[in-house]
């Protein structure tokens, strides 16, 4: 009895094993059907580069998931009955939300990409103000950036543990991974638990980056990290050596940002060609514009801290400039900026705390809390118009009741009114967020009304640095 | 890409230089309120205007970019003319010294731009002639001699204004149209998004308001 059961039961397990491999046969047959439609598609571009081979791959994943799925044929189906914008965008916005899609997975896996490479070099930035008093040799550099790449050492170690620490990460959702098709699919982590790791790794970042965000004084006192730095610092004998370190050390940071932008440049450009890939209805020129911007609201999002925190290491010396104007011209009025008298109100009898323009300094200073460049953008965008309407108001009150003239104001009054409300705006990060649009607002927007306002931006804001350095460059030369 | 095809629009930057009284403002003002009524005058005022036109049968989208003429922003004029297809130089026909900086910001943006860019310097004011400082043949052999156009306006009068802007498309349509042709025809049509002049192919949807050509 015992032995008939005994065969029953190896048979039960020779017919599980065959069906299995039945199954996996099987699905490797339509893996290679699929790989061959994705050659098929690509057939035309001749010999194949490794991104041309990527990207093959990749479509074969979305032909797979959607034998799997069934939602991108009905929304294809809709698209064709009814092309419409509020359509795309919703069609786009389904897409990012499905987290196995290829095309969210391949943004997962370039945003983990990214993140690992600004994570050390952040994270080492922190805020050392425990350490400062220590430094005093430092005067040339302002104590109230704490950011100010200084430590001579941090160049070995950092390029060491960008390398160790993106290791160290990936390598735990590769475990997961049980069965890697592909080299490619390697950094994917479509597992449960890479998803985790990497959302509490965003949350610690989002802990380093508001450590990060500018206070006038340096006081959070919780940093230990430091101290092995603090010895090497010492253990440098000479200045001029040590001055050395740091300018090797400040053209490495610089590298560094430049190989991150172009990163995600060509992450952003892979991830809308597979999107146009997937959808071929998107494909038309508007259309394409509104995917993008999807894309790249859902790509810089949780990584946007971080980046700029990079940023704002690299032009850390704009912002020192800046808060020095910030501070010697604290009580400027706007007639010391050069905004001529009929374009602000007189009346000094106004309460405290508030400012000409004031509508448009609250505007800008919620520039900091957008992250994605296109909203950062609208901001700008927001904040020239805001400064337009209230320069329209003051110039009615003055003329008082005859009729409003319709002389619009021209950049000779715009530029200075905005220098104006940089500098009232109090906020250095502004200097870098604007260098960080300028290398990732496409040069489509550049030409329009978006570009003009994010030049005038950056001209404002380059104004203001320039104002420490020769206050007889301002209009009227009482100030200090 | 088939060349000559009417289902083209160009993008243009133009940008607007002069020193501060010299009336680019209301210049570029009366340009666009002539004949459009306020409707394109977007809420950045003057700063920042734009005009569609219809040239030849060919679109075009005109963006025009006013500067501040103050001194101190002087050093800030990169930032807003790269990328530039066209350059309206203005200076005061009554002042001299408003003509000796339109020859500094040639001499600049030559030197920056080289000879893609097309320049046009405009002896505002004619209106006040009787107070002229500024010869009409002094600046016209100025103008031959670097490669520019010369007109003379008058903001006020609403003289010459729409023939410059005129004349300036056309230029930058030609500049536009011998560089495609230099291109080859859409060999590598990838790169030439980068200078500013786009090439979109015509739009059977309506494209949102705000929104600017894109090309790949």
């Amino acid at each position: 009895m015992t032995l008939s059961l005994q065969r029953q039961m190896m048979e039960n397990l020779i017919i599980a094993k065959a069906r299995q491999d039945a199954l996996q046969r099987k699905m490797e047959d339509r893996r290679l059907r699929l790989q061959e439609e994705a050659n098929r598609r690509f057939a035309a571009s001749g010999a194949m580069t490794p991104e041309e081979r990527e990207q093959r791959i990749l479509y074969t994943n979305v032909l797979e998931y959607e034998q799997d799925h069934d939602w991108p044929k009905q929304w294809k189906a809709k698209m064709k009955k009814n092309p419409d914008v509020s359509l795309v965008s919703n069609l786009v916005s389904y897409l990012l939300s499905r987290s196995d899609h290829p095309v969210v997975k391949l943004l997962r896996k370039h945003q983990y990409r990214v993140y690992n490479r600004l994570y050390p070099i952040v994270s080492k930035g922190l805020p050392k103000s425990p350490a400062m008093p220590l430094r005093p040799c430092h005067s040339i550099h302002n104590p109230l950036h704490p950011d100010t790449p200084k430590r001579p050492v941090r160049t070995a170690c950092s390029t060491q543990s960008v390398k160790s620490f993106s290791t160290d990460l990936i390598s735990p959702s590769r475990s997961h991974n049980l069965t890697p098709k592909y080299e490619e699919e390697e950094a994917e982590d479509p597992s449960e638990q890479g998803t985790m790791d990497r959302e509490n790794s965003f949350e610690d970042l989002e802990q380093f980056v508001t450590q990060m965000d500018w206070v006038p004084p340096p006081s959070s006192t919780d940093d230990t990290a430091s101290d092995s730095d603090l010895v090497c610092d010492f253990s440098v004998p000479l200045e001029r050596d040590e001055s050395h370190v740091q300018e090797l050390e400040k053209r490495a940071v610089k590298e560094h940002l430049k190989a991150v932008v172009k990163d995600i440049h060509i992450a952003i450009d892979q991830l809308l060609s597979l999107c146009l890939l997937s959808f071929e209805c998107l494909n038309t020129a508007s259309f394409k514009d509104l995917c993008l911007a999807s894309i790249e609201e859902a790509f810089f999002t949780p990584l946007w801290s971080a980046l700029v925190a990079l940023f704002r290491k690299v032009y850390v010396e704009r912002e020192q400039a800046y808060e020095t104007s910030v501070k010697l011209y604290s009580d400027a009025s706007p007639r010391d900026i050069g905004i001529p008298l009929k374009l602000f109100p007189q009346n000094t009898g106004s309460p405290q705390g508030s400012y000409p323009y004031g509508s448009a300094i609250q505007e800008l200073k919620l520039l900091i809390h957008d992250r994605c460049p296109q909203r950062k953008l609208e901001c700008i965008v927001r904040t020239l118009r805001l400064i337009c309407a209230c320069a329209e108001d003051y110039r009615c009150l003055h003329e008082g009741d005859t009729t409003p003239k319709t002389a619009a104001i021209g950049a000779d009054d715009l530029l200075p009114i905005l220098s104006y409300v940089a500098l009232r705006c109090q906020c250095p990060q502004l200097v870098s967020e604007c260098a960080a649009l300028e290398e990732f607002i496409h040069e489509g927007y550049l030409i329009g009304e978006e570009g003009y306002c994010l030049t005038s931006m950056q001209s404002a804001l380059a104004y203001v640095e320039s104002l420490h350095t020769g206050v007889a460059q301002l209009p009227v030369g009482k100030l200090i | 890409m088939a060349a000559a095809n009417s289902g083209k629009t160009y993008s243009f930057k133009v940008v607007l230089l002069g020193e501060g009284c010299v009336g680019k403002t209301s210049l570029v003002l009366r340009y666009c309120e002539n004949k459009f009524n306020d409707k394109h005058i977007t809420t950045l005022q003057a700063s920042f205007l734009t005009k569609k036109l219809n040239i030849t049968g060919k679109r075009v989208n005109l963006a025009i970019w006013d500067t501040a003429g103050q001194e101190r922003f002087h050093a800030l004029g990169p930032i807003y003319y790269r990328d530039s297809n066209g350059a309206i130089l203005v200076y005061d026909i009554t002042d001299e010294d408003s003509f000796q900086k339109v020859k500094n910001w040639v001499k600049e943006l030559r030197k920056m731009l080289g000879n893609e860019i097309c320049l046009c310097i405009v002896g505002n004011k004619i209106d006040l002639d009787k107070d002229r400082h500024v010869s009409v043949e002094e600046a016209e052999s100025y103008a031959e001699s670097v490669g520019a156009k010369h007109y003379h306006t008058s903001a006020k009068l609403n003289k010459g204004i729409e023939e410059l802007f005129l004349d300036l498309c056309k230029r930058m349509m030609e500049t536009a149209q011998a560089e495609e042709r230099l291109k080859g025809n859409g060999a590598s049509q990838s790169a030439s998004s980068r200078r500013g002049v786009q090439i979109v192919d015509d739009e059977p949807q309506a494209t949102p308001a705000g929104g600017c050509c894109s090309s790949g």
